[in-house]
């Protein structure tokens, strides 16, 4: 058997290596991590045709389809085009051609997303439906990127971990006259968040610095004298990102910005990289050009043209903690890059 | 009015607007207690309580611990806001009541019969009018024991009250631990037992105190021959209308502001929470 | 009389009614819910009738039309006590046939509970005049059949929605001039004659049978569920409890209010008394308390019927998915073996 395969060609198309020698894992994207029941047949008959009759759910929350042989591959591809076209052009409106060569790119990731305000109580949004938007814009692309999506400020899609950290929050309202000041809210607040809710005179007041907007208040209250306004506001953290050499948590760019800005800051994503990475998109990851970048010069270009909500607030500067697995691993010789 | 049925006869009565009335005289009685004489002509009986208020404070439920012509007198242990700010009142204040509430202790029924008053710590207050008013009117009762208990000699009373009682009752005073001349060492369970019946269930007892004194003493009481339909005891709840309607006071079915704060025991040993 | 009055034609009505009535009925407030993209459903102000949400229960009752949560009972200087004032309009209120019972019941603990009338809940209550929302099924968690209140004649108007009109039952002469020239129809409402729940009320023929009531595990399997949140108490239409508490303006500290404020007998410090001394300290008696509350103690007081209506809000409004009217049918059973020990 001839192994002389191009992996780099072959992972553009989404298709990873295996350390069995002419065996790939495909992965399949899936927005916001949900899509019918009915396309796990598909998973089915993918992994009992071509591959080892096993699936994984990727960390990404792809179908990864381990043991395909190289030589499946064009079958593999030609038999997920109805998939593809589904998922990415019918349900999140990708601009993208659908033909029998498979995925175009495996440049920006899949948009992982928990589940959100669909299903859960604490969600502030609806997760699927922005990671679809947002899909239409990033992809395809093979310039890198790495976004996911919380419902809320528990964060359990790991948006601090990620290029672009995406986190529902929301904004409430108290209603003096439907208060009963029994102090739920209150508890509920220095419970699982910030504690920035006291009583005063038997009604409640905030400490509107310091609120997460996690709506922990909206969920305790029995009264409904706080609600969240209807308006959806998003968190966005960047620059976390696991690894090797300096995995670190992502920094707060953004806090209270609408659905808007979010859309328009993704917009700007690929004009920013193709200009860091001087228009080829190698193997690099989101984090590591706002490093290249520098964050002022980041923001500057990702906000460019981007009309910011009356209620957004915009990091000025960040301060970046890795973790170093080697002391100062960032003080590297002049002539490195 | 929509076939309402109301049982008013005030029609457009507003009972929650409380009066003004003169503090005609102060006693600081212990470091956290005091009685206050404040003036009233109102009709009231022993065992009742007033809403007391400040404004801006906020209001509570004091029991009269005297009712004189022209003068009752509230005594007041500072445990928090609002009787705290009221052990800042002196004489010639104005304090606002509304009341007076709840029923009262039966002094018909007591008449011609063997009495016992045991009261623990400021429990002597909602019987001190009682046991004033038959200090005056002596030959209503063949009898009458009164045994009252404090913490220490610091926590005591009404001395002078209480020294007038010894002189015209069967009188029993008592320190849970001190020992001061005047005073019996222990708490009023003991001492219920030292009183010589003739008869006890043929007494009438009153029981007043915090709830699980309350609950022994009657035992004891009971258990020397005491009849349960001629024991009362006086309860505290947390009030915020006085009137029925806040609902904080609800026992069961009861509302103690209505329907008490004085419960004969029989009905009171059913009360459940 | 009744007629069929268009929606447009209705909205003039409730126009010039408005001249002399606040007109209150469940409205939308949308995304207002507890949970992220629900709505919340209550009274409040309508100006009309497109506004009236008539076919969803709301989560609220319209108790706080007659008492608000929030409440100023009285105002006060240095010195003066002042009561408050109440705006002097006239107040119609759409709500069902549950309701309509629960406001009696609510007539009940503030008007005859003690021998004075609540002052701030006649002056509201003296205006109100009822317009019944027809009720055709109810909802899942409703059980008004089992409780008596899925009928009522104690109503000035009567309403059933379509489309884009509605028919009206007017019997209050004041309102029967209005319709004078609107087409006639053959209306009366209907009710409800059954719910999917059947809810039984617990026999408790004696003192001693409520002592062990009191006793049964029942409750304490409540303990590690209840959160003692109060959802259930403030969206009851018949939980009547309050707190009254005086504050300060902060920009005069010389003036105040003292005011009235819901309470609720779920939450740990409604006994609380200076000292820190509660009765009822765990989830389980607390809810044994309501419980007993709707469906015995008040029966005991006033000898009618029992206070729950079973409109099922508590239900539907609890986040622990307790169900109100379970817990009433397992009480009930347990009564059941008891009283059958009894006659043994
Ligand atoms: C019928 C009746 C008669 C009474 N007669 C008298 C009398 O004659 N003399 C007298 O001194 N008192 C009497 N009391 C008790 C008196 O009403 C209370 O002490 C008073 O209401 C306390 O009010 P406050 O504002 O000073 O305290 P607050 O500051 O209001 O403190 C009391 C309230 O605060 C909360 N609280 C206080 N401490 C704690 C704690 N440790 N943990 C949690 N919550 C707490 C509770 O909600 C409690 O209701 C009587 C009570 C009743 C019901
Ligand atoms: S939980 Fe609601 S009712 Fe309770 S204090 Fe907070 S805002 Fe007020
Ligand atoms: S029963 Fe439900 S609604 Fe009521 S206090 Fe408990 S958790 Fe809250
Ligand atoms: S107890 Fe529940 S079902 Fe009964 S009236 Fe109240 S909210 Fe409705
Ligand atoms: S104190 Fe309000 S009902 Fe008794």
């Amino acid at each position: 058997m001839n192994h002389d395969i191009d992996i780099k060609e072959i992972r553009k198309n989404c298709f990873r290596q295996s350390k069995v020698k002419g065996e790939f894992m495909l992965q399949m994207r899936v927005p916001g991590g949900i899509v019918a029941a009915k396309h796990l047949s598909m998973v089915q008959h993918i992994a009992e045709t071509w591959g080892n009759g096993t699936f994984h759910i990727g960390t990404r929350q792809t179908f990864s389809l381990p043991g395909i042989k190289y030589e499946s591959i064009d079958a593999v591809n030609a038999y997920i085009k109805d998939y593809i076209r589904e998922i990415e052009v019918d349900t999140c409106g990708v601009d993208m051609d659908v033909n029998d060569a498979g995925y175009p790119t495996i440049g920006a990731r899949n948009i992982v997303a928990c589940i959100g305000n669909s299903h859960c109580i604490k969600a502030n949004i609806d997760t699927t439906a922005l990671a679809r938007k947002l899909e239409s814009i990033i992809f395809p692309s093979h310039y890198h990127i790495k976004i996911s999506i919380a419902g809320c400020p528990n964060d359990c899609a790991k948006a601090h971990f990620t290029d672009f950290g995406i986190i529902g929050v929301t904004k409430t309202e108290y209603d003096y006259d439907r208060c009963i000041g029994c102090g739920k809210c209150v508890e509920a607040c220095a419970h699982h968040a910030t504690r920035v809710l006291s009583m005063e005179q038997a009604k409640v007041v905030k400490d509107e610095c310091c609120c997460v907007g996690c709506g922990e208040c909206v969920l305790a209250c029995p009264t409904g004298a706080w609600s969240r306004v209807p308006t959806k506001f998003y968190r966005v953290m960047i620059g976390g990102r696991t690894g090797k050499k300096s995995p670190r948590m992502g920094k707060m760019f953004l806090n209270f910005v609408t659905e808007d800005v979010i859309i328009g800051i993704m917009k700007n994503w690929e004009k920013f990289s193709a200009e860091v990475l001087e228009h080829k998109p190698v193997y690099l990851h989101g984090g590591h050009l706002i490093d290249r970048a520098g964050y002022h010069k980041f923001k500057e270009m990702i906000l460019d043209g981007v009309t910011l909500n009356p209620e957004a607030m915009v990091a000025q500067r960040i301060f970046w903690a890795e973790t170093e697995y080697r002391s100062n691993i960032n003080v590297l010789p002049v002539a490195t890059k | 009015m929509n076939g309402l049925l109301v049982h008013e006869t005030r029609a457009n009565h507003n009972e929650m607007i409380p009066t003004a009335h003169e503090v005609l005289g102060v006693v600081r009685e212990t470091e956290t207690e005091f009685t206050l004489r404040v003036k009233t002509d109102a009709e009231v009986h022993h065992g009742q309580f007033f809403q007391i208020s400040l404004p801006k404070v906020g209001e509570v439920p004091i029991s009269v611990s005297a009712i004189e012509d022209g003068f009752v007198e509230f005594t007041i242990r500072s445990v928090g806001k609002v009787t705290g700010e009221l052990l800042r009142i002196r004489k010639g204040d104005r304090l606002f009541l509304r009341g007076p509430y709840g029923n009262s202790f039966p002094i018909h029924q007591f008449r011609g019969k063997d009495l016992v008053i045991i009261a623990g710590g400021t429990g002597v207050s909602p019987v001190r009018s009682t046991l004033r008013y038959f200090y005056q009117h002596r030959g209503e009762v063949p009898s009458l024991h009164f045994i009252a208990g404090f913490k220490d000699d610091n926590s005591v009373l009404f001395r002078e009250d209480l020294e007038l009682f010894r002189q015209r009752f069967d009188t029993i005073y008592s320190l849970d631990h001190d020992k001061v001349p005047g005073f019996e060492v222990g708490f009023v369970t003991e001492h219920v037992k030292q009183i010589t019946f003739t008869d006890f269930s043929d007494y009438n007892v009153v029981i007043v105190g915090p709830p699980v004194m309350m609950h022994y003493v009657a035992l004891e009481c009971l258990k020397e021959g005491a009849s349960e339909d001629k024991m009362w005891v006086s309860f505290e709840r947390k009030m915020s209308c006085a009137i029925g309607k806040c609902g904080h006071c609800k026992i069961d079915e009861t509302y103690v502001c209505l329907d008490g704060p004085v419960f004969n025991y029989s009905v009171a040993k059913s009360l459940l929470d | 009389m009744s007629y069929t009055v268009s929606f447009e034609r209705m909205n003039e009505l409730i126009q010039s009614l408005q001249s002399n009535y606040k007109i209150f009925a469940p409205v939308r407030f949308e995304k207002r819910g507890r949970y992220s993209d629900t709505d919340m459903v209550r009274y409040a102000n309508i100006s009309c009738v497109e506004e009236i949400v008539h076919d969803e229960k709301s989560d609220f009752s319209p108790k706080e039309v007659v008492f608000p949560v929030t409440q100023a009972i009285l105002y006060f200087t240095e010195s003066e006590f002042m009561e408050s004032r109440v705006h002097d309009k006239k107040i119609l209120i759409f709500l069902r046939s549950c309701d309509i019972h629960g406001i009696r019941r609510l007539d009940n603990m503030f008007l005859r509970n003690g021998n004075v009338a609540d002052f701030y809940y006649k002056r509201l209550r003296e205006k109100v005049k009822f317009v019944l929302m027809e009720c055709h099924d109810g909802w899942d968690t409703c059980f008004c059949v089992s409780m008596g209140s899925n009928e009522t004649s104690d109503y000035s108007m009567a309403v059933r929605f379509h489309d884009d009109s509605l028919e009206i039952d007017v019997k209050d002469e004041e309102f029967e001039p209005m319709f004078g020239k609107e087409a006639q129809s053959d209306f009366t409402p209907e009710f409800v004659k059954q719910n999917a729940i059947t809810v039984k009320i617990p026999d408790i023929r004696d003192k001693d049978t409520l002592h062990e009531v009191y006793n049964l595990p029942l409750w304490q399997s409540y303990n590690s569920r209840c959160q003692s949140c109060g959802a259930c108490n403030a969206v009851c239409i018949t939980c009547s409890c309050f707190t009254t508490t005086d504050v300060v303006y902060s920009e005069n500290g010389r003036m105040g209010e003292r005011r009235r404020v819901w309470a609720s007998c779920q939450h740990e410090d409604f006994t609380a008394m200076a000292g820190g001394h509660r009765f009822r300290t765990t989830p389980g008696e607390r809810l044994r308390f309501r419980a007993l509350h709707k469906v015995y103690d008040y029966r005991q007081r006033f000898k009618t019927e029992q206070m729950c209506v079973g409109c099922g809000r508590c239900d539907d409004r609890c986040p622990e998915f307790i169900s109100f009217s379970a817990m009433i049918n397992r009480l009930s059973e347990e009564v059941d073996k008891l009283n059958e020990v009894k006659s043994k």
